[in-house]
C-alpha cells in the first residue's frame, strides 16, 4: 500500500495499543476497593484509631496506584513517543 | 433570590458572586477572542539555552524544567530566610507565613517521630525537604503562566509550527499570541526529505519557559536515586557492617556447613536466606524505578489532563480539574516523604537473624 495508507494505518495502531494498554487499571482499580474496604472496617471496629488507619491506607494506595500508573506511562509513551 | 431552606441563619448569597460571574463572563469573551491552541505534548523537556560542553561529561543543555527547579529553590530558600528573620528576636509565638510553615513543620515532624522514634532527627530533615520541594514543584502546575509563557523561535524538526499575532508591543519587546496550527505539507516523517519544507517566515515553534519539574524523568529519577542511596548509608550508620546481612545472608549456611549437628529443617532454609537476600537486593531496585515513575506518571499525567481540558472545554469545567490536580499533587508530594521516611526508618532496625 501507498506511504499515506501505511502512515494512517500506522497511527490507528498507536491509537489502540495505548488504548489496549490502558487495561492493566483493572488490578489497581480493584485492589485499592479491597483495601479501601479493609481500612472502612477497620474504622467501624475502632473509631479512636482512624487517624492511624487513614495514614496506613494512604501509604497502602499509593504503592497500589504506582502499578495503574505504570500503565499509563506505557500508554503515554506509545501515544507520544513510538 | 435568596434560599429560604435554612431557618437560623439565613444563607445569602456572597458579596463576591458579581466578581465571579464577570470574571467567568469575560474568560467566554476571551475563549472567543483567542481560541487555545491544540498543545504540542512531548516527554523529553524542551531545551531553552544551547549547550554547555564539559570535558568528561558531554553536553548540559538549559531546559525549561532546570529553571522550575531553580525557582523552586530559590521559594524555599526565600522561606526558611524569612522564618530564620522571625525567629531571631526570640519570640515565642509566629505569625504570617512563618506561622503557616511552623504548623508544617510540626505536622511533618510529628509524623516522623511516630514513625521513626529514635532516629526521626536525622530522618527528619529529608523527610521535610522532599515533601516541601515537590508539593511546591507539584502545585506550579496549577499557576498560571507556567507551560503557557515562553519564547517563540524557529520551528524544530518534528514539532509543529504556530500562526501567531502581536498583541502589543512594549518598546522592542513584542507579546504575541498563537492562534492556529499551521499543518506542514510533508506527509508522514521527513527523514526522508533532504530539503526543509517549511512556510518561509510563517509559523513559528513555541516553548515554554518554566515547565513543571516533576514532569521531567530527570528530576524524579535524581530524587529518587538519592534517595535510596541515602537510605543504604543510613541502615551502616545504624547497624554498622552487618546492614550488608539484609542482603547476603549466609548465616545459616555457615551453619550448615560447619556446624555438627543439623536439624532436618537446615538443609533448606540457608538457600532460602540467599534468595530472599538476592530479593531484597532486587527491591532497592525496584523502590527507584517505582518513586522515579509514581511521581512522574501522576503528574505528568495531570499536566497532560489540564492541557487537554483547557483546549476542549476552556471555560468553567477546567477549575475542577485544576482542583482534582490541587488534591493529586498534594497526595503525591506526602506519599514520595512518608514511603521515603518508611524505608529510613525499616533500614535502621537490625535485621533479625535466626
Amino acid at each position: 500500500m501507498d506511504a499515506e495508507a501505511a502512515a494512517a494505518l500506522a497511527d490507528g495502531l498507536k491509537f489502540l495499543a495505548a488504548g489496549l494498554a490502558m487495561v492493566g487499571t483493572f488490578g489497581p482499580g480493584l485492589g485499592i476497593g479491597i483495601l479501601a474496604y479493609g481500612a472502612m472496617q477497620g474504622i467501624a471496629r475502632n473509631p479512636d484509631t482512624a487517624g492511624t488507619i487513614q495514614l496506613n491506607m494512604i501509604l497502602a494506595i499509593a504503592f497500589a496506584e504506582a502499578v495503574a500508573i505504570y500503565a499509563l506511562v506505557v500508554a503515554m509513551l506509545i501515544l507520544f513517543v513510538g | 433570590m435568596e434560599s429560604t431552606e435554612q431557618t437560623r441563619p439565613r444563607w445569602r448569597w456572597g458579596t463576591y458572586r458579581w466578581l465571579i460571574i464577570l470574571v467567568i463572563v469575560a474568560n467566554v469573551f476571551a475563549v472567543k477572542a483567542f481560541s487555545p491552541v491544540k498543545p504540542h505534548i512531548q516527554v523529553p523537556a524542551e531545551t531553552i539555552a544551547g549547550p554547555v560542553i564539559l570535558p568528561l561529561i558531554g553536553d548540559l543543555y538549559l531546559t525549561n524544567t532546570i529553571i522550575a527547579t531553580l525557582i523552586a529553590d530559590l521559594i524555599l530558600i526565600l522561606i526558611a530566610f524569612s522564618i530564620w528573620r522571625a525567629t531571631r528576636g526570640g519570640a515565642m509565638i509566629l505569625s504570617g507565613v512563618p506561622q503557616i510553615f511552623e504548623m508544617i513543620v510540626e505536622a511533618i515532624y510529628n509524623l516522623t517521630e511516630s514513625t521513626a522514634r529514635k532516629w526521626a532527627d536525622t530522618i527528619f530533615p529529608w523527610v521535610a525537604t522532599i515533601i516541601l520541594m515537590v508539593l511546591l514543584i507539584n502545585w506550579s502546575e496549577l499557576i498560571p503562566g507556567v507551560d503557557s509563557i515562553g519564547m517563540l523561535h524557529e520551528p524544530h524538526h518534528g514539532a509543529p509550527a504556530y500562526d501567531t499575532q502581536e498583541l502589543f508591543a512594549i518598546g522592542d519587546f513584542s507579546v504575541t499570541t498563537i492562534t492556529g496550527e499551521i499543518e506542514t505539507e510533508s506527509a508522514g516523517e521527513s527523514e526522508s526529505h533532504d530539503s526543509e519544507v517549511q512556510h518561509v517566515g510563517s509559523g513559528l515553534g513555541f516553548t515554554p519557559y518554566v515547565r513543571v519539574a516533576s514532569t521531567d524523568l530527570n528530576f524524579t529519577l535524581a530524587l529518587a536515586l538519592t534517595s535510596v542511596i541515602v537510605i543504604q548509608i543510613l541502615g551502616f550508620r545504624a547497624v554498622g557492617i552487618k546492614y550488608l546481612k539484609k542482603y547476603l545472608n549466609f548465616g545459616r549456611l555457615g551453619k550448615l556447613l560447619f556446624r555438627e549437628k543439623i536439624g532436618p529443617f537446615d538443609l533448606i532454609f540457608p538457600f532460602t536466606d540467599i534468595f530472599v537476600g538476592l530479593l531484597e537486593l532486587i527491591a532497592e531496585i525496584a523502590k527507584m524505578i517505582s518513586f522515579s515513575f509514581r511521581l512522574f506518571g501522576n503528574i505528568f499525567a495531570g499536566s497532560v489532563l489540564l492541557f487537554i481540558i483547557g483546549t476542549l472545554v476552556p471555560v468553567v469545567i477546567q477549575s475542577g480539574f485544576v482542583f482534582l490536580e490541587l488534591f493529586v499533587g498534594l497526595v503525591q508530594a506526602m506519599v514520595f516523604g512518608m514511603l521515603v521516611m518508611v524505608f529510613m526508618t525499616m533500614a535502621t532496625i537490625a535485621h533479625d537473624s535466626h
